[in-house]
């Protein structure tokens, strides 16, 4: 209930952050809502806590060709923006109103989840399925990787000892529809199985799939989702058995791109 | 580990210094700290809202939030909801239309639907149960909390339009 | 008042302090000096406690204390949850507390827990209920002690257990009570009928998931007065628990019971013996509040149970006989069970013509089970409501009309022996028949279904004593001692408004308790308002005579010849001859004063019961690629004999019928075969949530008890007892497939599909 002692610093500057996190038992607190949850249940101790909520780190820029989400962004801004109200980003806005309730997405970050890595966090799949990079940002400089390299375990990530997320950019693929479909675990909320889709306009199709794995996955392009999700290992318990939710992720995935591709049919960019 | 940290904040409008572990929770800090009781602690995977408090007018639960992280902030707690003793619409809608039972629940409620209000003054009933996704109510079965919010938005708009 | 307050939707008279969080619960109230406990809870299924290593805990900055079973000053030997807190020697289920730790700070308590070490000898976990009758089966608890139970099991609708006799069967150490109901010869009955049902029904263990943590305070008063200030459904039984645990004569405990943030059953003298225990060996106070992970493992949900039944009926849709073997998983119960009340419920509020039925109290490696709304009921009516639909099927009738048909009427002898008294079943089964979403039951979308159930819950019985007191301003106390959990203190006031002569705004409730209060017992098994409604009732009527004797003498009118209406008493006729109680009630509390206070004592001791009926129509549609049950709409009618408050009734009915759809499609506690639970927390168990309850349509039906104040009685839980098997209904009209277990989960109901697509 009460997480083990531990030391908080504010960082008034990024810099200041990432020199703080040099310490590997420090460990980076934005929002809270999937760090402070881990620590209350002493899954988790870091001996510091960099306070980067404070830091500019939120805000939105739509280039002509694409989506820049500062890290700090909140679920709440997500979900509301007038910005993602187009079909080719709306599988962000759908995937930001379904996380956690109204008092999570407050205060919730896009890049606080990301690096959380929880395998059944829904953002995931988004940013996977719409080609996203992430901006990372260590003491000694700045990287980018593609979401795919991202994601590479249960709760584990290509981030470097010492690296934030600073950003995520998501190409601006015009006319093209996305959607995100999930099924949740009736307690916990989180996906059993949930699929982002995008659709474009000369037919390319991608998928991918939360909830079911190690770690969040892209079907492969234009694969029917049924058949490349026999392949894939899927993880089952006592709720939901493998057959289950590898039979799940077909329906939301195949639900995911009927709803991107109606979207892509409706736009007219 | 055991060192603390002073820092100030306004809670329910008066301005307030702490002298808290970090790891001390902010639903804690305001119960024992400040000894406003009306924040519940309800459970410990940050789900049931039973602590739910609005910090910049935001509802957030305060279980899930340090209180060091409230620093310089606007905290309300349900003692402060209704200015000098006089009900808040919310907080009367839920009298007149039985919102509560036991009663545990029933702040958290009442702050989250002050949200949802703040941001959507006419919202359906889908939208009302949606944003109470963060909430547990064991006793009520939820339907009058949902007639209860919306009578609230009811009055709130006929308020906001004279 | 020229208008009755009986029947009048008035909230609830402690809403305002529970809207503006002034409402101080058990956890809320500062105590100077108070220290905090954690629980170290068995990691063990069944083990020997061989070793508790407490001193790098001792160590610990704010660590006052580790304490373990020999540091309690408990009086008695026994294996019950009051006389044995912490475990001595046997740990009997993963969860169960074995020490407790005591700090200066809740996050000085909970840090030093995880510095205890425990070690245990493990022994056998027994896990399979059924499995565990078979004689020779290793035991779920190997040594003796004497079982105890207190008298907790009174509290929920005492039932006789009918004969008993085990010698027919071979059952291991671990059936700890059979129950035999028997008359007529059931098996040849069913022989001889049209048309024979039967089928084996599960249920898992399910939580009470009362929002409000379990907790207690106890401390000790400079003269020894032990104060344990809780949260609790009943004062004096927790107080006569702790007499019995520690030895202490009753009139040095005093317990308190604060106001209750839900129990649904649970909060019974399971946390107090802890804090008492506590406070009486370090003489400090003490506060037990459980975190939420704790209050999942050690404390008492409802029992899993397997349910063989098996029903018959004539062609005309007669019922006939009726078989059952029901299996209670009493968890490391010993004490109590409900496989009484169970094996009684499950012939329904039905009219028998044989009946055989079998309960089974099993203990296996798992939580001391507790009593949940109704306890044994929604289990037997999941059972028996599924098998009265695929009846009605076989017998190509409206599964209504066979409801119907059999619904028992006064008088009718059901398989306790005794006789039915007044109760609405044939009301409540007529009222929702007209209801338009019956109507509609065979004219919905593909994947949608409307199901039907009913059910009842028999009440209880308890003496209880009751206090109105008139002020000196003319405003009314009722003082009792019920918990209320329900929304009774609301009932009271408009019970003692109606018959002084008040308005409810002039009329307090106050909750007493075992030092100053009236009798009461414990607020559960649908009785309060009933029991010490009555009282109230009774304590009305004295004070009011009180007041025509004082008023009599001013203004020289024969009592007989007096009304009171709105705290004014006038002669009938000619209102201007009046006197307010104000005024009577300031002349007798003052030096010199010719009138005794005005003040009613009034006691209850009803012996009939006053039985519940409640019906309930579902309506789900099922997404077949999913599994996912989705409820569109529900409809509950129930027979409240008299609705005082009907919008407080109808909170019941709907928060009743809510946890029902937890038992249909929700709720699970889960253990592994070792005995470990996996759903220990909010992440694991889902409890139904605002998005999931779809609205729900109350129909009252009112049946005056022939007892109950103004008619009224306890209405608490019946209507949780058929909703689930409602929502099984639905899903098979939706599409066309039986769930025998519950919770119907997502991946069960696809899994079914899939069975019945092969």
């Amino acid at each position: 209930m009460i997480p083990a002692a531990v030391r908080h610093v504010r960082a008034s500057t990024l810099d200041e952050a990432l020199d703080a996190l040099a310490d590997p038992e420090a460990k980076a607190l934005a929002g809270g809502q999937s760090l402070l949850p881990v620590m209350k249940l002493r899954i988790v101790r870091p001996s510091v806590l960099v306070d980067i909520g404070r830091l500019e780190l939120g805000g939105f820029h739509l280039r002509d060709n694409e989506l820049r989400l500062g890290a700090l962004t909140t679920w709440d801004t997500l979900e509301s923006a007038s910005e993602l109200e187009r079909p080719s980003f709306a599988a962000i806005a759908e995937c930001a109103a379904e996380i956690g309730d109204l008092q999570v997405r407050n205060r919730g970050t896009l890049g606080g989840s990301l690096a959380h890595a929880d395998p059944a966090s829904d953002m995931p799949a988004v940013v996977l399925a719409l080609g996203a990079e992430l901006v990372l940002r260590a003491a000694d400089g700045e990287r980018t990787l593609a979401a795919e390299e991202f994601f590479v375990g249960p709760f584990t990530t290509a981030l470097a000892p010492g690296e934030l997320i600073t950003e995520v950019v998501f190409p601006l693929v015009a006319g093209s529809g996305s959607a995100y479909v999930k099924v949740e675990h009736p307690a916990s909320g989180f996906a059993l199985a949930g699929t982002a889709a995008q659709v474009t306009r000369d037919g390319k199709q991608r998928v991918a799939v939360t909830g079911v794995g190690s770690h969040p996955f892209l079907l492969p392009a234009d694969a029917d989702p049924f058949d490349a999700l026999a392949d894939a290992e899927i993880y089952g318990d006592r709720f939901a058995p493998v057959e289950y939710r590898r039979h799940l992720a077909g329906v939301v995935a195949r639900r995911a791109l009927d709803r991107a591709q109606e979207r892509m049919e409706r736009c007219d960019e | 580990m055991s060192a603390t940290r002073r820092f100030e904040l306004i809670v329910n409008g008066e301005p307030h210094s702490l002298e808290v572990e970090p790891r001390t929770l902010l639903v804690h800090a305001l119960r024992d700290g400040l000894g406003l009781t009306g924040t519940h602690v309800g459970c410990d995977t940050s789900q049931c809202g039973a602590c739910t408090v609005l910090v910049g007018g935001r509802a957030v639960k305060s279980c899930t939030m340090l209180a060091v992280q409230a620093e310089d902030a606007e905290v309300t707690t349900i003692e402060g909801f209704a200015p000098d003793g006089v009900q808040h619409p919310i907080q009367r809608a839920f009298v007149e239309q039985h919102g509560l039972q036991c009663g545990f629940c029933t702040p958290g409620m009442i702050l989250t639907a002050s949200d949802l209000l703040s941001r959507e003054p006419d919202p359906d009933d889908a939208t009302i149960r949606r944003a109470l996704k963060g909430n547990f109510c064991r006793c009520t079965g939820y339907q009058s909390i949902v007639d209860s919010v919306r009578a609230a938005a009811a009055t709130l708009r006929e308020e906001a339009a004279a | 008042m020229s208008e009755s307050v009986i029947g009048v939707s008035r909230p609830r008279v402690d809403a305002p302090d529970k809207v503006t969080g002034a409402t101080r619960f058990a956890a809320d109230g500062h105590v100077h000096g108070l220290l905090h406990a954690r629980l170290v809870l068995s990691t063990e299924a069944h083990a020997l406690l061989q070793r508790v290593e407490r001193d790098a805990a001792l160590a610990m900055p704010g660590v006052v204390a580790v304490l373990t079973a020999d540091d309690l000053p408990l009086a008695s030997a026994g294996s019950d949850r009051t006389t044995e807190p912490l475990a001595r020697t046997e740990v009997v289920f993963a969860g169960q507390p074995v020490a407790l730790v005591v700090a200066e700070s809740e996050a000085a308590a909970e840090d030093a827990v995880e510095a205890v070490v425990v070690e245990y000898e493990p022994l056998p976990a027994v896990v399979d209920v059924e499995d565990a009758m078979l004689p020779g089966r290793a035991l779920a608890r190997v040594l003796e002690e004497d079982a105890g139970g207190g008298d907790l099991e009174s509290i929920h609708a005492g039932v006789d257990k009918g004969q008993e006799d085990g010698e027919e069967e071979q059952l291991s150490g671990n059936v700890l009570d059979t129950i035999h109901r028997n008359a007529g010869d059931a098996t040849a009955l069913l022989e001889a009928s049209d048309v024979v049902v039967s089928g084996r029904f599960r249920t898992p263990w399910v939580y009470q998931a009362y929002i409000e943590p379990q907790v207690a305070t106890a401390w000790l008063e400079p003269n020894e007065t032990l104060v344990v200030s809780t949260s609790t459904q009943g004062s004096f039984v927790t107080q006569r628990e702790l007499a019995r645990a520690f030895g202490l004569p009753l009139e040095q405990i005093r317990v308190i019971a604060e106001p209750l943030g839900g129990a649904f059953g649970g909060k019974l003298a399971l946390m107090e013996p802890l804090a008492a225990g506590a406070a009486l060996a370090l003489r400090r106070p003490v506060r037990v509040v459980l975190t939420r992970a704790e209050d999942f493992q050690a404390t008492n949900p409802a029992s899993a149970q397997v349910t063989h039944l098996k029903i018959g009926a004539r062609k005309d849709g007669t019922l006939t006989a009726i078989t059952a073997r029901m299996i209670v998983d009493r968890g490391s119960n010993a004490g109590w069970g409900v496989e009484g009340i169970t094996s009684l419920l499950v012939a329904g509020p039905y009219r028998w013509e044989a009946h055989d039925l079998r309960g089974y109290g099993v203990q296996t490696n798992r939580f001391t089970f507790g009593a949940y709304r109704g306890p044994g009921a929604p289990t037997a009516a999941f059972a028996l409501e599924t098998l009265m639909d695929e009846l009605a099927i076989e017998l190509e009738a409206d599964p209504l009309e066979l409801r119907l048909r059999n619904a028992v009427v006064e008088n009718d002898v059901g398989v306790s022996g005794n006789p039915f008294p007044r109760m609405g079943a044939v009301e409540v089964l007529e009222r929702i028949r007209e209801h338009p979403l019956w109507q509609a039951r065979d004219s919905l979308p593909d994947n949608e279904g409307v199901g039907f159930a009913a059910g009842y819950w028999p009440g209880g019985n308890e003496p209880a004593a009751a206090v109105c007191r008139v002020n000196q301003d003319g405003t009314m106390t009722i003082v009792t001692s019920a918990v209320d959990m329900s929304g009774v203190n609301t009932g009271f006031a408009a019970i003692a408004a109606e018959t002084f002569g008040l308005s409810p705004d002039q009329i307090r409730v106050v909750a007493a308790d075992t030092a100053t209060g009236p009798y009461s017992g414990a607020s559960g098994g649908s009785k309060v308002t009933y029991t010490v409604g009555a009282a109230v009732l009774k304590a009305a009527e004295a004070a009011r005579e009180k007041l025509l004797k004082a008023a009599s003498e001013e203004l020289e009118i024969a009592p007989a010849d007096l009304e009171v209406i709105d705290g004014v008493v006038r002669a009938v006729g000619s209102p201007d001859h009046s006197i307010t109680v104000a005024e009577i009630s300031a002349k007798a509390l003052r030096f010199g004063g010719r009138y005794e206070p005005i003040e009613g004592h009034g006691g209850s001791a009803q012996t009939r019961g006053a039985p519940s009926v409640a019906a309930h129509l579902a309506h789900v549609r099922v997404d077949k690629e999913t599994g996912e049950v989705t409820l569109l709409a529900h409809v509950i009618a129930q027979d409240v004999g008299r609705a005082l408050n009907p919008a407080l009734v109808e909170g019941q009915m709907r928060g009743g019928a809510a946890q029902g759809m937890g038992w249909a499609l929700y709720e699970e506690l889960v253990h592994d075969e070792s005995g470990q639970l996996l759903t220990g927390s909010f992440l694991d168990y889902a409890i139904p949530l605002a998005e999931r309850v779809p609205d729900i349509d109350t129909l009252i039906v009112e049946v005056p008890a022939p007892d109950g104040p103004f008619g009224a009685k306890g209405i608490g839980e019946a209507p949780v007892v058929a909703a689930a098997p409602a929502i099984a209904n639905a899903v098979a009209a939706a599409v066309g497939i039986r769930l025998r277990e519950l919770p119907m989960t997502a991946p069960r109901v696809w899994a079914a599909l899939e069975e019945s697509r092969a």
